[in-house]
């Protein structure tokens, strides 16, 4: 009987597997017709890592906020691709006397809601942020601004607590119109601005959404939105490109992906020099790390050319400091520490840093985990082995990596300054009143009195080439002295899509080209490798 | 039965109370600080210190603790510190996007198991078995984080089936769902076979076969649903890795979901959120595990609620 029933179930099976594979192909037609990675013809998509803090200038300090942010809104002043301040709402400024900045904005500029920029408007916004009760981290960076005032609807002057050289920086803060509200819980997008763009949405973790603000003139054939999509996956950001959801990429991209995607005929690279500067910091707390010449032989332990060609794929130029070639108060002549292990470990042996049991020196190695400072931390550990160092790695997300940082729990750490424009930042990081939680970056406690007379004189020197040579001083000082052991400074490098043209790479990383981006520029430039 | 949920339903406050103990001690002892991450090491101590005046961090802890424990009696989750949006609307927001995706998950892992199940557990040793727990020896081994950009790279940019990520239609959906349930499958389809091979011994089925049923017949018609107990344990205990399986799934398909938001929220030490997600993602786990207990007494009629 049961000979009899199998061939039964056995053909009943056969038939339900192909119905089921009939379903299963016509599921995916369906699917192959519902999808299709084509770009729409007026939008471009960059993919972004993360979402911005704030969409109010008034509050943004971190990168991604300022990127997004100087789309939308303009300044009185910025900063172009050399380094040279540009007037923007300013038609032109002057310095009529060491504390006072004068700017005379022009008459035609509107914010997206079809509102007139004015003098009023640019007042609001520092008075806004220097306001105790706003409560923002811009605050502290504009503590040498002692007011703001304005003679007529379209001058406006700045005063400083007393000469100050860097005081043109200020004006580079983006404007909101007069009377913005502190940003409340219903509106996530933030207050219309006077940039290329204006925000049409904002979902946080998502995507940001950038319309051209009909206020700004734009260039024929640029699209009229730009999608930033938030991709945390740096290889999904990679796949994006090279199917063709996305469309642009900056600095995103991780290097050893960048040879697949060269080999994709739609997408174009572009590597140009760049002005974000990764170092090494020290704990100067630690007694021994107070020590030069266990600096220098650190610095001597790091083959810096060979972490350059295989880890970062050529993406990157070795640093001698802080201020990249393209910035003016640059020295070209600075000490550099080659890689020489043996030097190292005499060094180390002359400052008799003393070695455990197992004839080891240890170093404990803070960073905030990406897959790039994790390959450093790798690459560090093997070398420094060879002098006799082992360096404990200790990898962390950004909260705890500071929360050790500010306590100092750390021998060593490394970090990177993006945007690094005037040499005052120098105060910023080396000035021994600098140190966390005073406003500063001086996170490893660096003191020598040198350098802080130095930096002071070099934030009240107004002329420019008495600047020029404190800051060489500052330079050498940095590079003998060691507070930092320099890196490299990271390439700006471009991924895009073929079909936009017109996109020119900022040193410092700065998107605003985007808005001057074509799908047919005639002319254009394309970037090469 | 009413009486039964209900018991069980009560049951969950000191589920909730723990889970939200748990959490609060753990976000508030690791180290991190919420205003710091907001503002950056640039803001000027008073800044610092007015912003935590504001937020109320600068209560003692247990203050903190208490208030939020009263806050959750009345089904307040307190402020998202980053979305500045009641934490219970930025969850409902996000929650259905991870619902969706775990139950897609859990489909996928289910339709994956049962077949390859069954094959492996009708005849043991066989060629089938032997392909079938190799496939399932794979599944467990390969990470999420490796099988979707794998997939990606196969359904999306090679055949071009598939969008890369986001959530939209169906399409959006298959990706994540195969890479957060093939795991799953794998752990099911073992389960299974394990049933399987255990009730071939049974009396009732010695019965259907001497009644004439081929054994593979006696296997799932009556073999399954007797094998079925077990895995349904195994289901209702693996939401718990299914739900976690949301968080790097969610990453890797910018899926905009629970799992992402938590991920965010650990990063800039938004307590409420986090403190909310996990509470989300806790009672899910506890309320999956209850459905699984009442799925017992259908598919097992000796099994009575009470």
């Amino acid at each position: 009987m049961g000979a009899v029933r199998k061939p039964v179930l056995v053909r009943m099976m056969i038939a339900r597997m192909r119905r089921c594979a009939w379903l299963l192909t016509l599921t995916m037609i369906a699917l192959t017709s519902c999808t299709g990675a084509h770009r729409s013809p007026d939008t471009i998509q960059v993919d972004i890592e993360g979402s911005p803090i704030s969409t109010d200038p008034r509050f943004t300090t971190d990168i991604l906020s300022s990127r997004i942010n100087e789309l939308v809104f303009d300044a009185m002043v910025r900063i172009d691709r050399n380094g040279q301040f540009v007037a923007r709402l300013a038609e032109s400024y002057e310095r009529p006397t060491p504390t006072e900045l004068v700017f005379h904005l022009r008459h035609d500029v509107h914010f997206s809601d079809g509102r007139p920029l004015t003098a009023r408007d640019v007042k609001f916004t520092f008075d806004s942020i220097l306001a105790p009760e706003t409560g923002t981290p811009k605050r502290a960076g504009l503590s040498h601004l002692k007011s703001v005032s304005t003679p007529d609807d379209y001058t406006v002057v700045m005063t400083t607590d007393g000469p100050y050289a860097p005081a043109l920086e200020f004006a580079m803060q983006t404007i909101v119109p007069d009377g913005t509200p502190l940003p409340a819980r219903s509106s996530a997008i933030g207050p219309p601005g006077a940039g290329p763009f204006r925000m049409a949405s904002f979902v946080r973790d998502e995507s940001i959404v950038l319309e051209r603000n009909p206020y700004f003139p734009a260039p024929a054939n640029a699209p009229s939105t730009i999608l930033f999509k938030v991709v945390p996956d740096p290889t999904v950001r990679a796949l994006e490109l090279t199917e063709g959801v996305s469309d642009f990429s900056e600095n995103n991209i991780q290097p050893d992906v960048l040879p697949y995607l060269s080999k994709q005929p739609h997408l174009a690279i572009s590597k140009s020099p760049g002005s974000s500067y990764r170092y090494l910091a020290f704990n100067f707390r630690d007694p021994y790390l107070r020590d030069v010449r266990v600096r220098r032989a650190i610095a001597y332990s790091i083959d810096r050319a060979s972490i350059i060609n295989s880890m970062m794929r050529g993406a990157a130029r070795a640093a001698t400091g802080l201020l990249a070639p393209e910035n003016w108060a640059y020295d070209g002549n600075l000490p550099i520490y080659n890689y020489d292990p043996a030097k190292a470990r005499q060094l180390l042996d002359e400052a008799g840093y003393p070695a455990g049991p197992d004839g080891m020196r240890r170093l404990r190695f803070v960073y905030k985990t990406t897959p790039e400072q994790s390959s450093l931390a790798q690459a560090l550990q093997a070398m420094f082995k060879r002098v006799g160092i082992t360096l404990e790695i200790r990898s962390n997300e950004f909260a705890t990596f500071y929360s050790d940082i500010q306590k100092g729990n750390f021998d060593l750490t490394s970090l990177n300054w993006v945007g690094t424009n005037d040499p005052n930042h120098y105060y910023m990081i080396f000035d021994s009143k600098m140190t966390p939680p005073h406003g500063g970056f001086n996170r490893g406690y660096y003191t020598n009195p040198e350098m802080d007379r130095l930096v002071e004189t070099g934030a009240r020197t107004l002329d420019l080439s008495e600047r020029e040579q404190i800051y060489a001083q500052v330079q050498r000082l940095a590079a003998e002295d060691l507070p930092y052991v320099s890196l490299w400074w990271d390439d700006t490098v471009v991924v895009m899509n073929r079909e936009l043209h017109g996109f020119t790479p900022y040193p410092n990383g700065s998107l605003i080209s985007l808005a001057t981006l074509t799908l047919q520029g005639p002319g254009a430039a394309e970037p090469s490798e | 039965m009413i009486a039964y949920v209900t018991r069980r339903l009560f049951a969950l406050i000191p589920v909730a109370l723990g889970v939200a103990t748990l959490t609060f001690a753990i976000i508030h002892l690791v180290p991190g600080d919420p205003v710091i991450a907001m503002l950056g090491e640039t803001a000027a101590p008073a800044d610092v210190e007015g912003m935590r005046h504001q937020l109320g961090l600068d209560r003692p802890v247990l203050e903190q603790y208490f208030s939020y424990l009263g806050g959750l009696a009345v089904g307040d989750l307190g402020e998202s510190i980053s979305y500045r949006k009641p934490v219970s609307r930025i969850i409902a927001e996000r929650y259905p996007a991870t619902i969706e995706l775990a139950a897609a998950g859990m489909l996928v892992a289910l339709l994956i198991a049962f077949p390859l199940g069954i094959i492996a557990g009708s005849k043991p040793g066989g060629t089938g078995d032997i392909a079938a727990m190799g496939f399932a020896i794979l599944g467990i081994s390969v990470p999420h984080i490796y099988l979707g950009p794998l997939l990606m790279i196969l359904f999306s940019l090679d055949l071009r089936w598939l969008p890369l990520t986001g959530r939209g239609g169906f399409s959006h959906l298959v990706l994540p769902a195969i890479t957060l349930g093939t795991a799953l499958a794998a752990i099911i389809a073992r389960m299974l076979r394990q049933s399987l091979i255990g009730v071939r011994e049974s009396d009732y089925m010695r019965t259907a076969i001497s009644k004439g049923l081929s054994e593979r017949a006696a296997l799932i018609r009556h073999g399954l649903r007797n094998a079925l107990t077990s895995v349904i344990t195994i289901i209702g205990l693996q939401m718990g890795s299914l739900l976690s399986g949301t968080l790097i799934t969610e990453m890797i398909f910018s899926w905009p979901g629970l799992g992402r938001l938590l991920i965010s929220a650990i990063g800039a030490r938004d307590y409420p959120t986090v403190e909310g997600c996990v509470l989300a993602f806790a009672l899910t786990y506890v309320v999956v595990n209850m459905a699984t207990d009442l799925i017992y007494a259908l598919v097992d009629p000796r099994v009575r609620i009470s």
